[in-house]
């Protein structure tokens, strides 16, 4: 029997929607014991959804079930003073409470680090935050839209220089949160490990708008070191490097090396427009890619994208299918890594993506499905002996 | 104060983003990390722009110095036939091995997770690839940009009636680094408490899809992905990034609920309150267009600045969408002692962006700039491997550490 990572770990949960939800999925995942705390309404991703059917449930929010799965629930009210000790309790048998709680809340729910800590000095707390605990604005309002924003990379993306009127656009789903997440489970271990020496916890806070700049790429230096502004509206110097419509979807082309660009030119039968001095070199297929797409695109809507994808791997060029979330279901590949993981959520048995690494000695599992609202209450809190 | 990772060393040989950015989330803790680096295989981002004045130069790219600052740099030549033994003598005094070359590479130079551990027991060795080390496209090629289609992200990104659209970044690339690091340390706690070693195999592909799981659960729940539709959101509205005076200035707009709308329509115009076009979410999503004429017709006339600073005194979530030159001068980033500037030996002290995490009891800092190619070449190979004067000049002599 395989001992799990970080078995034995004991951790607790303040957890709204995503960021400190997604921290405590990486280390629950990985063994800990994790007891999530939430307010008699329940944690807000029970409300985003996607449900089964569509139908609407508290129970069987998707988004509700990735994150909280291998926890246990606690339902308590912690504006309360009923609720405020008894959260003080599992802190006191906690080796790591993670929360990410607006700022201006903390104190009102009891979460104050010095007061945690003269009850339990080996606690390490962990606030994921917008903008952090400290300057002119730790208590601005945030959303995952107004974090990206204000870390910087939507202003990278949304519409190239044909598209002057598209605004900075955010990706796909809760993005910031993600990050926060992450860099709060880093953060936490790290703490964690600190106190092997010094016996000691501390509070660790992690700042969203910080994680994000801090993933600009080579975006940000730009103006520090050429005073130079990163914006969506520049042109890429080199080509190819973009999406292209086949017949049964989208493929994106990256052939900017030179051996890349030949071998493709090679695959496709080096047709005589390919000879054309305007593509003559990768900074002139740049310069002119609006014509070079032009014949691309006539190229590519015959194709399949699979067909493609392989193909070109085949010669070592580095292109990839924009996968839809099907696609990702049914690729070959994740099936013979057995990435994603069956879950049952009340009315379904669905696939949720798996392990983000695999441990040769200590896997990453799933031990029991996202608990029910309150579902552990009694048992938790008898362990912490308070009376429910 | 002892840092969380003081005394674990990183043998690093990773290189581009996603392993550096591993190795640099070490760094931040406190480990001491060796980048095992060659002029024969220059890591591709000391290649990339910007160059600071726009002078190209190996030590001077802001990309490089951005991701390896605080680490060492030991100049080996993989490929020249007696550098594996310096390889494995540095791997022996380390405590973790990164690498991100393609699938069986390390193996096939001598230094696969078999052979090491041998050499040093309790090792952690982290292969961060762009499909893992298994599996029937392990061997496949992987660059930055194209993973943030592969991972489907850009078939969710964008608008419905466009082609699908990137992200801005090379967003696989920092997200695997992230998620490597989470792995290492719990790798490196479970060393403390058994002693036991392990092998970690992270998929690129795989910590992308982590992070799209509602894209994920909406397609196994409901039987379909959801549809692009740009910065808008199912359950707020107005929810987007709108135009504001000026040159490419936006601010971007978010109402949670009813409460943020009715504060955002006074400020507006008070007569919108009561506009039953946009009274509930439910309106408000069905008249989305009109709903964004209308606050576009507000910001459009107002500094970015001034929007935001109105719409937070009201409680309503807004920020501007800022650009590298106003995060460099954001009052907030720098009351909170992000930035960093430390001497480097050819560019000089730069702005630098520093941990975005603070601990109170052993708070970390970056301690010093990224290093010259090779800048710790003597060093490492006297100070950790323990090697000689005419042994380290013998091995300079015969090529090895270029």
């Amino acid at each position: 029997m395989s001992r799990s990572a970080l078995e034995g770990l004991r951790v607790v949960e303040c957890g709204e929607l995503v960021s400190a939800a997604y921290a405590t999925k990486l280390l629950a995942d990985l063994g800990a014991e994790v007891i999530k705390v939430e307010s008699p309404s329940g944690d807000a991703a029970r409300r985003r959804g996607p449900y089964p059917g569509g139908v609407v449930d508290p129970e069987s929010s998707g988004l509700y079930h990735y994150l909280n799965t291998n926890k246990r629930s606690v339902a308590l009210d912690g504006a309360s003073a009923s609720g405020r000790a008894a959260l003080a309790a599992l802190a006191r048998h906690a080796d790591l409470l993670v929360h990410n709680l607006a700022p201006r809340d903390m104190a009102a729910h009891g979460l104050d680090y010095d007061a945690l800590a003269a009850d339990n000095p080996r606690l390490v707390l962990t606030s994921i935050t917008p903008f952090g605990l400290d300057g002119p604005r730790r208590d601005w309002e945030a959303t995952d839209l107004t974090l990206w924003n204000a870390g910087g990379i939507a202003y990278l993306n949304g519409g190239g220089p044909e598209a002057e009127d598209l605004p900075p656009l955010k990706p796909f789903g809760q993005q910031a949160a993600f990050q926060g997440g992450v860099n709060g489970a880093i953060a936490s271990l790290g703490a964690l490990r600190a106190r092997q020496r010094s016996g000691r916890g501390q509070h660790v806070v992690v700042s969203i708008q910080q994680a994000l700049a801090a993933i600009l790429e080579l975006t940000f230096e730009y103006w520090p070191y050429q005073g130079l502004i990163a914006s969506r509206l520049g042109r890429k110097p080199i080509q190819p490097l973009d999406f292209l419509e086949c017949r049964d979807g989208w493929v994106f082309i990256c052939c900017v090396e030179e051996h890349q660009w030949h071998e493709f030119v090679r695959m496709i039968g080096e047709p005589e427009w390919a000879g054309i001095e305007l593509f003559a070199d990768r900074l002139s297929r740049g310069a002119n890619w609006d014509a070079l797409k032009i014949f691309l695109q006539e190229w590519a809507s015959e194709q399949s994208v699979l067909e493609v994808y392989h193909a070109a791997q085949q010669r070592r060029i580095p292109f990839a299918p924009v996968s839809t979330m099907g696609d990702l279901l049914a690729s070959d590949h994740l099936k013979a890594r057995g990435f994603f993981a069956t879950l049952d959520v009340p009315g379904a048995r669905v696939a949720v993506p798996g392990a983000p690494y695999k441990f040769s000695t200590t896997p990453w599992a799933i031990r029991r499905p996202a608990p029910r609202l309150g579902q552990h209450t009694d048992e938790v809190l008898r362990e912490v002996g308070v009376d429910a | 104060m002892t840092l969380p990772l003081e005394g674990v060393r990183v043998a690093d040989f990773t290189w581009v983003w996603a392993g550096p950015h591993c190795t640099l989330q070490l760094t931040h803790l406190g480990a001491e990390v060796i980048r095992v680096e060659s002029a024969s295989r220059t890591c591709v981002t000391r290649l990339l722009p910007p160059f600071a004045d726009a002078q190209p130069g190996r030590n001077r790219s802001g990309y490089f110095n951005q991701y390896n600052q605080g680490k060492l740099s030991l100049a080996l030549d993989l490929k020249h036939p007696e550098a594996l033994a310096v390889a494995r003598d540095l791997v022996v005094q380390c405590d973790i091995v990164c690498e991100n070359f393609a699938a069986g590479v390390m193996t096939r130079m001598g230094l696969g997770y078999d052979v090491l551990r041998q050499q040093r027991p309790g090792l952690i060795m982290i292969a961060l690839s762009g499909y893992g080390a298994t599996g029937p496209e392990s061997q496949f090629v992987s660059y930055g940009p194209a993973q943030v289609p592969l991972s489907g992200l850009s078939s969710l990104t964008g608008y419905a009636d466009w082609p699908p659209m990137h992200v801005g970044i090379s967003y696989g690339d920092p997200n695997g680094g992230a998620h490597g690091a989470v792995a290492v340390l719990a790798a490196l706690l479970h060393r403390d408490a058994t002693g036991e070693g392990q092998y970690i195999d992270l998929s690129q592909w795989e910590t992308s899809i982590a992070v799209l799981g509602e894209g994920v659960l909406e397609q196994s729940l409901t039987g379909a992905q959801p549809a692009r539709c740009g910065n808008r959101d199912p359950h707020m509205a107005p929810h987007g990034v709108f135009r504001c005076a000026g040159e490419q200035r936006w601010a971007a707009i978010a109402a949670r609920d009813d409460a943020d709308w009715r504060r955002l329509a006074a400020l507006i115009d008070p007569t919108l309150v009561t506009d039953a076009r946009f009274a509930t979410l439910e309106n408000r999503k069905a008249n989305e267009d009109a709903l964004e004429t209308v606050v576009t017709s507000w910001t459009q006339t107002q500094a970015a600045d001034a929007v935001v600073e109105r719409l937070q005194a009201a409680r309503i979530p807004a920020s501007v969408a800022m650009s590298n030159k106003d995060l460099s001068e954001d009052p907030q980033l720098a009351a909170s002692e992000f930035f960093v500037h430390h001497e480097h030996p050819e560019v000089g002290a730069r702005l630098h962006l520093g941990i975005p995490w603070t601990m109170s009891d052993t708070p970390c800092h970056v301690r010093s700039a990224a290093p010259c190619l090779g800048q710790h070449t003597d060093d490492v190979l006297s100070r950790v491997l323990g090697y000689d004067a005419p042994h380290i000049a013998a091995l300079h002599a015969a090529g090895v550490l270029a």
